[in-house]
């Protein structure tokens, strides 16, 4: 799916990211582990195609898009990606529905595909006659699940979530990580941010990253210190 | 498109109170543009439909024009008539009287005053009395007006009381009133008392002359004027010229430019403080809106497709207030109808005018807003919260 070679990115003097290099096959469900300010926020905006200022190469299905115009990045972002925030990142003003409904504006499906769509991905994230309600009469949980079935309406390959149960209770980040297990079975392939070892569990591998580093194995996260 | 013009009336909706404060500018603006142009194809309507009789193909009309103000008695005379239908081109001529009013010594008891009379029209609407027409089968009777009335009669009835006129006596069988718009006579008598006393009264000041077909009507008013300038009877006491019924229509449009320039200008501040306006709650609202800007921009949104969304809404915002102004536009041309001797109309033309101006001002005051909101670096606007 994707694949990174000594990636590096710097705000001035500082390095956030230092020489990563990673691959992700398709299907795979990655967790990236992390403490705050490692670099991992700046890593998934790399691999999400919303960051093109980096170092080394990044490829996405054998693609890198680092000189492409930032329309075209666009359209890829809307067809191929979904994003999924800590902190859902809804429209406040408009309904379940129409908030899920945003990826449509923006891609070529058919007019009369899109309902159909919107109304098969509240089925699947289980909200079914929510449809009407505004975010901020709904539960974090529910909240999520609007986001999730935002990120999975235009059918992407890849998922990225950004501490997905970052806001949630432990009893609703279960159902949650159900739902993404879930996706993940059906073929789509999550990378997820977490700093939770109990959600990190649900996914088929863990990575882990300090301070600008990469680590395969949990064992060497500390070893230089 | 649509969705965006969805998302622009969703979005105006949300902040009701704000965006109708910025659509007031557009609103008087629009209404000015809707009442000058009302104003301005009202007059010309009138104008060019009063001129069409005037302008009659055929004709020409010259006119004698006094040196001397208490001069009433120069103009054409009988034996000009002949001097004119003698010139080429002219087939018969007639003549006819800029100023039809004349001027009459009047007495009540001991009072005396000069006044202006003319003979009755066909119907007048009396203030007081019966009739609407004073008819030759009782050549003493006279209508007067209000004013007149209580200036020589002060509180007393002027009905039925008798009015000497230039040594003759009249019965005042009728009052009128007169408006401010309709100038009329102080004084009405029949027809034929007119003719008998007063007719020496008119000049005879404007010979009309039906040309021949197929001669250039020019032409014949210039040899016209020529000839009357040698031979024409009163040449000592005026002089005479080819009166152009396009150049009075033509001072009439300039002085209407005039006006026009005016209420445009106010129009065009007004429009430009309102476009101000618009700039500063596009702003507003692209700051505010930083983070739909980068939930958009994730999901599939390009900078133009931003650019795009935020336009729209400005323009439609725009239109929203022009439509409005155009409402209270046709308020305002019904207030200014009720002052106006002509009406002023509203035709589909200003009703275009007016939308591609506040289309024009969404599109060039939402501009650098717009522009501003698609070239937000996405990844700034995602840490929006």
């Amino acid at each position: 799916m994707l694949k990174i070679n000594n990636v590096g990115k710097s705000y001035g003097p500082f390095k956030v990211l230092k020489d990563i290099d990673l691959e992700v096959a398709d299907g795979e469900f990655l967790a990236i582990m992390g403490p705050s300010g490692s670099g991992k926020s700046t890593l998934i905006n790399i691999l999400g195609l919303l960051d093109q200022d980096y170092t080394g190469e990044y490829l996405l299905n054998d693609k890198s898009y680092k000189d492409t115009s930032d329309n075209l990045l666009s359209r890829i972002r809307g067809d191929q990606l979904g994003f999924v925030f800590q902190n859902f990142k809804l429209l406040t003003t408009y309904n379940v529905y129409e908030n899920i409904e945003v990826p449509l504006v923006y891609s070529k499906t058919e007019q009369h595909n899109k309902h159909e769509r919107v109304e098969d991905v509240i089925e699947k994230v289980g909200l079914s006659g929510k449809e009407k309600h505004r975010p901020s009469e709904l539960s974090g949980g529910q909240q999520q699940r609007v986001a999730i079935a935002r990120a999975i309406v235009n059918r992407p390959k890849l998922i990225i979530a950004d501490e997905p149960t970052g806001a949630l209770d432990s009893k609703t980040s279960t159902e949650i990580m159900d739902i993404f297990t879930k996706l993940n079975q059906d073929g789509t392939t999550i990378i997820m941010v977490t700093h939770d070892e109990e959600v990190a569990k649900y996914a088929m591998r863990t990575v882990y990253i300090r301070d600008g580093k990469l680590y395969h194995d949990a064992k060497d996260v500390f070893k230089n210190d | 498109m649509i969705d965006k013009i969805l998302i622009a009336f969703k979005s105006i909706g949300k902040n009701k109170n704000r965006n109708f404060l910025t659509m007031l500018g557009i609103i008087i603006g629009i209404a000015c543009v809707i009442a000058i142009l009302a104003v301005g194809d009202g007059f010309t309507k009138t104008m060019t439909k009063g001129m069409g009789t005037h302008n009659d193909k055929g004709r020409v009309t010259i006119s004698f024009q006094a040196s001397s103000y208490d001069d009433t008695t120069s103009g054409f005379t009988q034996n000009d008539v002949s001097t004119l239908e003698k010139v080429s081109g002219v087939d018969h001529v007639k003549l006819d009287s800029s100023n039809t009013e004349a001027n009459a010594k009047i007495q009540y008891k001991t009072k005396h005053e000069s006044t202006s009379l003319n003979k009755s029209p066909k119907h007048l609407n009396l203030y007081k009395g019966v009739g609407t027409s004073i008819d030759n089968s009782d050549m003493s009777n006279i209508f007067i007006s209000h004013d007149l009335a209580s200036r020589i009669f002060k509180d007393e009835s002027a009905l039925n009381k008798p009015l000497i006129i230039e040594g003759n006596v009249f019965i005042i069988r009728g009052i009128y009133n007169i408006s401010d718009f309709n100038y009329r006579p102080d004084i009405y008598v029949s027809k034929d008392v007119f003719k008998q006393l007063f007719a020496n009264q008119i000049t005879q000041d404007i010979a009309r002359i039906y040309v021949k077909p197929d001669v250039n009507k020019k032409s014949v008013g210039k040899r016209a004027v020529d000839q009357m300038k040698k031979f024409g009877e009163d040449k000592q006491m005026g002089h005479y010229e080819v009166s152009n019924p396009d150049q009075i229509s033509k001072t009439f449009t300039k002085m209407l430019n005039y006006v026009t320039y005016f209420v445009a200008l106010v129009a065009g501040i007004s429009l430009l403080i309102a476009g101000i306006g618009v700039m500063n709650v596009m702003y507003i609202t692209v700051s505010e809106r930083r983070k739909e800007i980068g939930i958009r921009r994730a999901f599939g949104a390009t900078s133009s497709d931003i650019r795009s969304q935020f336009l729209i809404e400005s323009v439609v915002l725009c239109v929203i207030g022009g439509l409005i102004g155009i409402l209270c536009g046709y308020g305002l041309v019904a207030i200014i109808n009720a002052f106006l001797p002509f009406k002023a109309i509203v035709t589909g033309y200003s009703l275009a005018i007016s939308l591609s101006v506040s289309t024009a001002v969404g599109l060039i005051f939402g501009f650098i807003p717009s522009n501003k909101a698609a070239k937000s670096p996405l990844v700034g606007l995602l840490k929006e919260e």
